[in-house]
């Protein structure tokens, strides 16, 4: 059975109709968002069962769309949290990404700002790292992207989508080693994105990490995980109670080879390792239960088949 | 930017100086200084890297008088005025206070302050000075070039006076030929420090 993420888009009446017809077709929900009248879900549900929700979802005024970047987190990183760049290029962009499903963070950094001067520290560095992909939103100066870059990349392992001010060749050009993605044309700017070649250079940002995620997730059946991350949120849900008493908006993250707990680690890193999956089968056994350098949450990174030799 | 008579962004890479032709534009226009500046010239070198604005002001608008946007009616010992135009009142109380002290200044709702002054004291009340643009409006737009100009560039040299303003700005020292650039690019809009 092969998931596909997918948005629900709905009226509030009944949609815990949708939500049980998910759940009982063996899908997960990711997120649920309740906006005034409006219920919006983020789900993953097997590929074949598309048409039927649809179906169901209809006379509740529900619409389901692909959304491809759903069970994935995704690190915004712009040079600082100043006036310079936002609210617009970097609020505009994350806010975007986050349409089609992503869970964006927006990572300022301390002091990556200027030419000589930027820099990036080691707990900015290992944030990013968390994340299964990293936008960097720098400025419009070829000279200065070329100078500061490489600094702002030390030690980053995630693949990274560079924007910036240049053309996207202009980018490719000056960047060595390449990185996995480039978007020209969208450095700095003091206005809201809301003309259509505006948008359309969003969707560009969106298509390229569509594009590099994708190539992420052939590369991971490769050598599949242990157990899908969604499932494993389920299994944390449904183990663990104090989830329930977290007001983040997404208690359980789901990523592309994990999840993050927002809960304390030393209270809970026990407490989950324990928690069975199957019979005789814990979290310990499947997963690696980290601390998080966000907060003082957990990280939770599945191992893959070939470390366990388990596929649940 | 048709209401500013002179208006150029000076750049090696042409793309960046479109960019920083529009994020001037609107952070301007954002911040309402279009109408204040009538010449603006930009000069950015990012290889060194210099951000340098140089500008000439329009004629300021006036000193803001409190007849300019109250009534001021007088009777044997008190004044009560009526207040047209709020965006200056709070201006207009604190000086109020500081002259005749809280107790004798009375504001029974938003748009009315009512005063206990004698004869003598009323005399000229009406031209009372209240608010000089002039004093703001340089801050605001020294402010507003530390928006357009690129991040972190912490090492500046600014001044303004006598209708001429300009921001030399750069994250390393500033070079010791600053003064002259600072001609050099006056002189490019026809004007002199």
């Amino acid at each position: 059975m092969t998931h596909v993420p997918v948005t629900y888009k709905g009226g509030i009446y009944r949609h815990d109709e949708i939500i049980d017809l998910i759940e009982d077709l063996g899908g997960y929900i990711i997120q649920k968002h309740v906006i005034a009248q409006e219920v919006v879900l983020q789900a993953l549900v097997p590929r074949e069962d598309i048409e039927l929700i649809r179906k169901i979802g209809k006379p509740l005024t529900g619409e389901i769309t692909p959304s491809p970047l759903v069970g994935t987190e995704i690190a915004v990183v712009s040079p600082s949290l100043e006036i310079h760049h936002l609210p617009h290029a970097s609020c505009d962009v994350a806010e975007y990404i986050r349409r089609f499903g992503a869970k964006t963070n927006m990572v300022g950094l301390a002091r990556g700002f200027g030419k000589r001067i930027a820099q990036l520290n080691d707990e900015e560095r290992d944030v990013i790292n968390e994340h299964d992909l990293a936008v960097y939103l720098l400025g419009d100066f070829e000279t200065c992207i070329e100078h500061k870059f490489p600094v702002l990349r030390r030690g980053i392992e995630v693949p990274i989508v560079l924007c910036g001010g240049p053309s996207t060749d202009a980018l490719r050009k000056i960047i060595d080693p390449p990185v996995d993605g480039y978007v020209g044309g969208v450095g700095r700017f003091m206005h809201r994105t809301k003309e259509s070649e505006e948008i359309e250079k969003l969707e560009e940002v969106v298509a390229e990490i569509t594009r590099i995620l994708d190539r992420r997730r052939e590369e991971l059946a490769k050598d599949p995980l242990s157990i899908s991350p969604a499932r494993l949120m389920d299994i944390i849900a449904e183990n663990v109670d104090e989830i329930h008493d977290v007001l983040s908006p997404t208690p359980l993250t789901v990523q592309m080879q994990g999840l993050r707990v927002k809960l304390p680690y030393d209270t809970f890193a026990p407490v989950i390792r324990r928690v069975e999956v199957d019979e005789g089968v814990t979290i310990g056994d499947l997963a690696t239960v980290a601390p998080s350098r966000m907060r003082d949450y957990i990280l939770v990174r599945i191992r893959p088949f070939s470390e366990t030799s388990v596929v649940l | 930017m048709e209401a500013v008579e002179y208006f150029e962004v000076e750049c090696d890479e042409p793309a960046g100086r479109e960019y920083y032709r529009k994020i001037a534009d609107i952070v301007l226009l954002d911040h309402n200084l279009l109408r204040v500046i009538a010449k603006l010239h930009i000069f950015i070198d990012p290889k060194i890297p210099l951000f340098v604005a140089t500008g000439v002001t329009r004629k300021l608008p006036g000193v803001v008088r409190l007849r300019d946007f109250a009534d001021v009616n007088k009777k044997e010992s008190s004044v009560t005025i009526s207040i047209g135009d709020e965006t200056y009142l709070a201006p207009l109380l604190r000086l109020l206070w500081e002259k005749f002290g809280k107790d004798r200044v009375n504001q029974p709702d938003r748009f009315t302050v009512l005063l206990t002054l004698d004869q003598g004291e009323q005399e000229g009340l009406e031209d009372l000075p209240v608010f000089d643009p002039s004093e703001t409006i340089y801050k605001d737009l020294i402010y507003v070039l530390q928006v357009i100009q690129p991040e972190g560039f912490k090492v500046r040299r600014q001044y303004y006076g006598k209708g001429r303003f300009y921001l030399v700005a750069s994250e390393d020292t500033l070079p010791d030929d600053t003064e002259e650039l600072v001609r050099r690019k006056f002189a490019l809009m026809g004007e002199e420090l």
